[in-house]
């Protein structure tokens, strides 16, 4: 699981909206099979941070390597091997369960039979409302679509921006088990949150933002949550 | 192939959410047909009316294109769309491309209904020998029209006054295409008085206008979209 070649590397990494400096000299490392929780304060960078590795956003200067491929040459690319679980759903709410899939899967050209799509509705409890259209589902509801969306092609790398933000306990819990899952087969995920307890769950590798820097970084052989908590409070300030 | 494939997926998509809801094109066709309705009774019948008819026209066309124009990016912004669409392996100018074609459907099927309106209250002579150049004035002016309002509305998506925005934005740039549409239609509807040869010498002068003023909107919408919608 532990590779020594680092699948992310991120070298100076800076970005500022106008004037105002959002992330500034940012430096990690992230290694394939990884589970990297990055925690910080609200306003801290995080979810910038993740849209800009997401391809999502640009940044102002620096450079990241993912998979040895210079994100600003070769995006397109590269998105393939990405997904996303966010709590802004990506989810069409005027077209059903089964529509919103078959329109991504087509979108990430890979030609989705009805069976292999019932069977990723089954995988987060949605089949039985497969013809229903998305706004007349609950939010944890459409957040379990929303994973089914982002494991559609299978990503290698999987970016959750705060992914349990408006869950319920049984969404919480489904969502759980498919990371455990995802984590097992190997897959590389990134995930974002403020909460402690939470983001220590499923990871191996912990990172802190704050200010735009990484103050805190470690990998393996993580501290209990009582131990996070201190290194945690030391390096925001609080 | 895989480009056409993204972009025919994105235009179903759209037209098939339009369809089930019929949010856009409920308010556009109302407006257009309410504007008609008031310049009807404005101007009543007779010189005066043939003389400004086909400028009533395109106003009521490019206002019902500005309310289609403003929800083009509302759904996609709201639910977070746009990022799943830009995280997606294709080119991001497919995304420009699929929003303009659904614009140019939904706005010539507005057209469409609301002709038929526009002669029985406004046109007085017969123009059925000419309606050849009306439907490519028509088409020509609505790749216009989708080009560029297409482009706005994702750049006035990203702002807070963002209904505001596009109009402001909007306007002045389709100004080239509104004076041609407008020149062009009233050609159409006028050909039987004037002499063959002008009207031929005319209609070129405007339809080329319009199609030069679409490959510059189209170009440019298909090179700068990418930059607009990242952050």
């Amino acid at each position: 699981m532990h590779d020594t070649v680092p699948l992310f590397c991120i070298d100076n990494l800076n970005k500022s909206f106008g004037r105002r400096k959002v992330l500034s000299e940012l430096n990690l490392k992230i290694y394939k099979g990884d589970f990297l929780t990055i925690f910080g304060p609200n306003g801290a960078g995080k979810t910038t941070f993740l849209r800009i590795l997401s391809t999502l956003s640009g940044f102002s200067s620096g450079s990241i390597v993912i998979d040895g491929v210079d994100i600003k040459e070769d995006s397109s690319e590269l998105r393939q091997k990405i997904g996303l679980i966010s709590h802004n759903l990506l989810l069409y709410k005027d077209l059903n369960a089964y529509e919103n899939l078959r329109f991504y899967a087509k979108m990430y050209d890979i030609s989705l039979r009805e069976e292999k799509i019932s069977e990723l509705l089954q995988r987060v409890e949605l089949d039985h409302r497969k013809f229903d259209v998305v706004g007349s589902f609950s939010r944890g509801m459409q957040q379990r679509l929303s994973i089914a969306r982002a494991l559609l092609h299978n990503p290698e790398i999987i970016f959750l921006d705060e992914p349990f933000s408006g869950l319920d306990v049984h969404a919480s819990k489904i969502l759980d088990d498919i990371l455990e899952k995802l984590k097992r087969e190997g897959h590389t995920l990134i995930m974002t949150t403020h909460n402690l307890e939470r983001g220590l769950v499923h990871a191996n590798s912990v990172a802190i933002i704050n200010g735009g820097k990484i103050v805190y970084s470690k990998r393996c052989d993580l501290p209990d949550l009582n131990g996070f908590k201190r290194i945690y409070y030391e390096h925001i300030g609080d | 192939m895989n480009y056409m494939r993204h972009i025919m997926a994105l235009v179903q998509k759209d037209i098939v959410a339009e369809l089930r809801t019929k949010e856009m094109l409920n308010s556009m066709v109302l407006f257009v047909l309410l504007t008609m309705v008031v310049f009807n009774f404005a101007f009543g019948s007779g010189s005066a009316m043939e003389a400004v008819s086909s400028g009533l026209l395109w106003v009521a066309f490019m206002f019902a294109a500005i309310l289609g124009l403003n929800r083009v990016f509302v759904h996609e912004k709201d639910e977070g769309c746009l990022d799943g669409l830009m995280l997606c392996p294709m080119d991001r100018s497919a995304i420009y491309f699929s929003k303009a074609i659904s614009n140019f459907v939904f706005l010539t099927l507005v057209e469409l209904i609301a002709f038929p309106v526009f002669t029985i209250f406004f046109v007085q002579k017969s123009f059925l020998s000419h309606l050849w150049f009306l439907i490519i004035i028509l088409l020509l002016s609505n790749v216009g029209i989708s080009a560029v309002g297409t482009l706005l509305s994702a750049v006035s998506i990203n702002t807070k006054a963002r209904d505001l925005m596009l109009p402001i934005l909007f306007l002045p740039v389709i100004v080239p295409i509104l004076v041609a549409a407008v020149k062009s239609t009233e050609l159409v509807l006028t050909a039987s008085a004037i002499d063959v040869q002008k009207f031929e010498t005319d209609m070129i002068v405007w339809l080329r206008t319009l199609a030069i003023y679409d490959i510059i909107f189209v170009l440019v919408g298909f090179l700068t979209f990418e930059y607009v919608v990242e952050e």
